[in-house]
């Protein structure tokens, strides 16, 4: 049998939207997998594919980037780089052999606590599918 | 200046004014049909009929043409006038009598039976002509005019057909004294029929209106429609309220005015909306004139509105009986889900002013009573004692019966059975909601909405009046659903923190801000591009951030392929350092 | 018969190159000299019969370093269809200035274009020379699509695992003018691992050049390792064009997308979030 794999996800969320929606979950007293593990950015437009990559390559199985809404980014249009961005990086996965579907953006607002924990549930599960990143391709250790 | 004296008293007349126009500026009664003060006299009622005794010769003439001469003897209700008005109102009476305003006059000077038969007792024009003046001097329509002679005299369009000259404006039918003229709708006209009424062009709207002047509608202003139907060739129709105006206030010329302020601080109190209950067919919101939304029977039973405060029916008699539904697009997955806090509290106030006003059984449906304020669960129960009938349960369905009652149907959840109750008016304690432009507003100042489509607040429990946005508050309902007290409770903290922050005389911006490290930027501009704020240039070639307008998205350092510029306390290093960090624990 | 159509093809830019210098202050081409061929400065009154146009090398670089050292130098370039492109690109971000350029086209051989699988290989700026039809594209990036992920992932780690990190297909790249470059940045690309697992340099350099790569090839042909790295750039070339409406190198005036909003550089495709 064996240990069941529980996956690690990286979570970028952006501090004004997701951020304040995986809070708003939390003192709601909603559940969401532990899986997910944020990283708090001021806007989802700070996250660059050298992060992501980053992410993966320090031992994360699945990445989230999360942010505002179009039309409702703190900064305006931060959130368009993302949008922008994101797919690109997604197919990049695909055409070097890592599943794309590893890789996913997210819109969650500050008032959509429940999507914040259904998105994260999906996304824990679909990673559990797929397996840890190491069966594709081996992490790196990262020497001090 | 002219003196003449009527009914022996000694008055003064401006030049060219009539005897009826001198009369009425010194309070003495004449009575009239065909006269309007806007519109050229025409002398075709002959009721102003008056003796007017001149060089000692003294005969019948109407006031409102005679001339108000110097040295004239004027009798308004001499027995000659008397016998005059009394052949005339039996005149009148025999052409139309059914006319209940000839009926009153004629009445007042002893006529009750029409002396002569008629052929046509349904008449209701009395040839007046006001119609036609009204559509010829002020409306510049042309559409009315006397035609035929003798008995066979009518008023009317050209052949009596349907022209496309007439503008639908109405005038014709409210200076009509007798109702003769009806308007009716064919389609969506300008006037769209409201439950509580028409009004005019220009008006207020409410007694209680801040600022309380009026507004002209300029889709319904007569002026403004023939100004733009003719493309300025009528350009003058109508302004009856610029000559009736004393203070001269009425300027037509007005034009929207865009004005520019640099300000600190803005308060966003943009307020709300009433939901539409005909988005929801089981309460047939429009089928009937008696069924009503909770502000529409504010405005019913307010003393400066439609019925002077009276709670009638569109009928125009007091309802025997009223059922008040609560939670109306309220607290409801098909509309909105949250409870719209104020319509428990107004719902008992709608309920104890119908038993007050009119004494009529008043049935209440409701799901949960919201009466959490000072002296609010009080009132509830006084409410109670005024004989309410509280039905726990939601009004479900309202049906217009055959006959126009009302049959509401429900679930009296403490009898565990289906109840209805059919009643003559049905108040439905509707839905608030955000303005349907709040999402415009909200891009504008930078605002996020919460779930029910309200303003977010900066914090549920701690900031109730900041937004995300600095120097950005809000104010009252904007902020979601609240009562007046509460309203001014947090419309006074907004006030207090704007003060707080342009006492102070700087602001505290966040350290979070972007920098170059200038040895890096090869210049090649991706950053300027990226920056939502314009805060970086190009300054001898290499990127300079203004920290003054950097609001530390991080954007642009994401952006930099070369990473040439960082974000201070959110840098690289420190994400990465995170990322490692969550990631060790096995 | 190539050799006669390509020394034809040399004559004629020599000419205009002669007719050019007498306004321009000098004229950015390969030179051949008993060391072998290398890009020159050509001035007034040199011997332009040493002037050539082979082997391939992006000459854009070397102008703008001349622009940047001498800010009111005027110059001219001997351009082949990827010189332009990279021009359009370096220009659009301040590193080259146009008013200071005198762009000489000249068309490749279809051969040239068959060799690049090149779909545009002459410039816009045509002086010399008949475009050539366009060379067929890469026949494994038109059959990519079909690959499975496992196969894509054994393709490139066999690939990859050739990698010397020499950083030359970074040095030879006209877009590659960054004075930091974040595959030398140590949080990105760890120092001193060579052939890593996860091809981080690699899928860096490919994010980096989505938006920027003119395809030159000049990065497969100098590879010491043979890795065909074009494959995957043109596939993040053809992403460009799918989700952005974007082909770098063609247009002066369209912004980069990838810096711009929505409203500026709009999605061409759905993307779900």
């Amino acid at each position: 049998m064996g240990v069941e794999f529980e996956p690690r996800i990286v979570a970028f969320m952006c501090n004004w939207c997701t951020y304040a929606g995986a809070d708003n979950a939390g003192i709601a007293r909603m559940e969401s997998p532990a899986n997910v593990l944020p990283i708090r950015v001021m806007c989802s437009g700070r996250v660059s594919p050298e992060m992501v990559l980053r992410a993966f390559r320090a031992g994360a199985d699945g990445v989230l980037v999360m942010g505002c809404h179009i039309g409702d980014c703190h900064y305006s249009s931060g959130n368009h780089r993302t949008i922008k961005r994101v797919p690109l990086l997604r197919n990049l996965l695909g055409y070097a052999g890592i599943n794309p579907d590893r890789l996913r953006l997210a819109w969650v607002s500050a008032a959509e606590a429940p999507r914040f924990v259904k998105v994260t549930k999906e996304f824990t599960e679909t990673v559990r599918e797929l397996g840890p990143l190491s069966q594709e391709v081996a992490h790196q250790e990262v020497r001090e | 200046m002219a003196t003449l004296l009527i009914d022996g008293q000694e008055v003064h007349a401006e030049e060219g004014q009539t005897i009826l126009e001198v009369a009425r500026g010194n309070g003495i009664e004449i009575p009239t049909l065909c006269y309007h003060p806007l519109l050229e006299p025409h002398g075709a009622c002959r009721l102003c009929t008056v003796e007017v005794i001149r060089h000692g010769r003294s005969g019948l003439q109407t006031a409102c043409t005679h001339p108000a001469w110097d040295g004239l003897e004027v009798k308004t209700h001499s027995p000659a006038v008397v016998e005059a008005r009394k052949v005339i109102l039996e005149l009148f009476l025999s052409r139309c009598p059914n006319v209940p305003v000839i009926q009153d006059l004629a009445r007042e000077y002893g006529v009750t039976e029409p002396p002569f038969p008629t052929e046509t007792p349904e008449e209701k024009c009395i040839l007046c002509g006001l119609c036609v003046r009204t559509c010829h001097e002020l409306v510049k329509a042309d559409v009315l005019n006397f035609s035929q002679r003798g008995v066979e005299r009518r008023v009317g369009p050209p052949f009596l057909e349907k022209t496309r000259q007439c503008i639908g404006c109405g005038a014709c039918t409210i200076v009509c004294p007798t109702g003769a003229i009806e308007i009716v709708m064919e389609q969506d006209a300008v006037y769209k029929e409201k439950p509580l009424g028409p009004t005019s062009a220009i008006w207020v709207p409410s007694m209680q209106a801040v600022p309380r002047v009026p507004v002209i509608d300029t889709d319904a202003c007569i002026r403004f429609r023939q100004n733009d139907r003719t493309e300025g060739e009528i350009a003058d129709a109508c302004g009856a309220c610029q000559m009736l105006c004393e203070a001269n206030a009425i300027n037509f010329d007005q034009e929207d005015e865009i004005i520019e302020l640099d300000v600190g601080a803005i308060v966003v109190a943009t307020g709300f909306e009433m939901w539409d209950p005909a988005q929801l067919s089981q309460y047939s919101y429009g089928k009937s004139p008696n069924i009503v939304t909770g502000m529409e029977f504010e405005r019913l039973s307010n003393a400066g509105g439609v019925t002077g405060g009276e709670i009638l029916t569109a009928e125009g008699k007091k309802p025997e009986r009223v059922a008040i539904i609560h939670c109306v697009g309220s607290r409801d997955h098909n509309a909105h889900r949250y409870c719209s806090r104020i319509c428990c509290m107004y719902s008992l106030k709608h309920a104890h002013l119908v038993r007050d006003k009119t004494g009529a059984e008043v049935y209440e449906f409701y799901m949960d009573m919201r009466s959490f304020g000072k002296a609010y669960e009080e009132f509830y129960e006084r409410v109670q004692e005024e004989n309410v009938t509280f039905v726990r349960g939601r009004g479900a369905e309202v049906e217009v019966l055959p006959d126009g009652k009302l049959r509401v149907t429900g679930e009296d959840a403490d009898l565990g059975r289906k109840v209805h109750a059919d009643v003559d008016m049905v108040v439905l304690s509707s839905a608030i909601e955000a303005p349907h432009d709040a999402g415009r507003v909200a891009s504008l100042f930078g605002l996020s909405r919460s779930e029910d489509g309200f303003f977010a607040e900066a914090h549920p429990k701690m900031r109730p009046v900041e937004t995300n946005t600095d120097g950005v508050f809000l104010s009252g309902v904007a902020q979601g659903p609240k009562d007046v007290p509460d309203t001014v409770a947090h419309a006074g903290a907004a006030a207090s923190m704007v003060l707080a922050l342009l006492d102070k005389g700087e602001v505290t911006i966040s350290p979070t801000t972007a920098r170059v490290v200038t040895e890096r930027c090869v210049g090649c501009g991706d950053c300027i591009l990226v920056c939502p704020y314009t805060a970086i240039s190009r300054i001898e070639g290499k990127a300079e951030v203004n920290s003054a307008l950097c609001k530390g998205c991080g954007t642009c350092v994401a952006t930099c392929p070369a990473g040439a510029i960082e974000a201070l306390h959110f840098t690289d290093e420190q994400i990465v350092a995170q990322i490692e960090g969550v990631l060790a624990w096995v | 018969m190539i050799e006669e159509l390509v020394l034809s093809l040399v004559e004629g830019i020599r000419k205009v190159v002669a007719e050019r210098l007498e306004e321009l202050d000098g004229v950015v081409a390969l030179r051949r000299s008993s060391e072998g061929v290398a890009p020159h400065v050509f001035r007034k009154g040199d011997d332009l019969s040493e002037l050539e146009i082979a082997p391939r090398y992006p000459l854009m670089t070397v102008v703008s370093k001349l622009h940047k050292t001498f800010p009111d130098i005027r110059l001219g370039i001997v351009a082949r269809g990827c010189d332009e492109r990279a021009f359009i690109e370096m220009a659009k971000r301040d590193q080259i200035d146009p008013d200071r350029l005198f762009i000489i086209g000249f068309a490749c051989t279809e051969e040239e274009a068959q060799e690049c699988h090149c779909s545009a290989p002459a410039p816009q700026n045509l002086l010399v020379g008949t475009a050539p039809p366009p060379g067929p594209p890469n026949p494994v990036v038109e059959k990519y699509d079909e690959m499975t992920i496992d196969e894509r992932r054994a393709f490139w780690q066999r690939q990859f695992v050739k990698c010397l990190k020499c950083y030359g297909c970074r040095n030879i790249c006209p877009e590659c003018f960054c004075e930091a470059c974040a595959m030398e940045d140590a949080a990105w690309v760890e120092p001193g691992l060579l052939a890593p697992p996860f091809p981080v340099f690699h899928l860096i350099r490919a994010m980096h050049m989505a938006s920027r790569c003119v395809a030159c090839r000049q990065c497969e042909l100098v590879c010491p390792a043979h890795i065909p790295l074009t494959v995957l750039y043109d596939l993040m070339r053809r992403d460009m064009e799918t989700l952005l409406g974007y082909v770098p190198g063609t247009d002066m005036d369209a912004p980069p997308p990838l810096s711009v909003t929505l409203e500026e550089a709009p999605l061409r495709v759905a993307v779900e979030a």
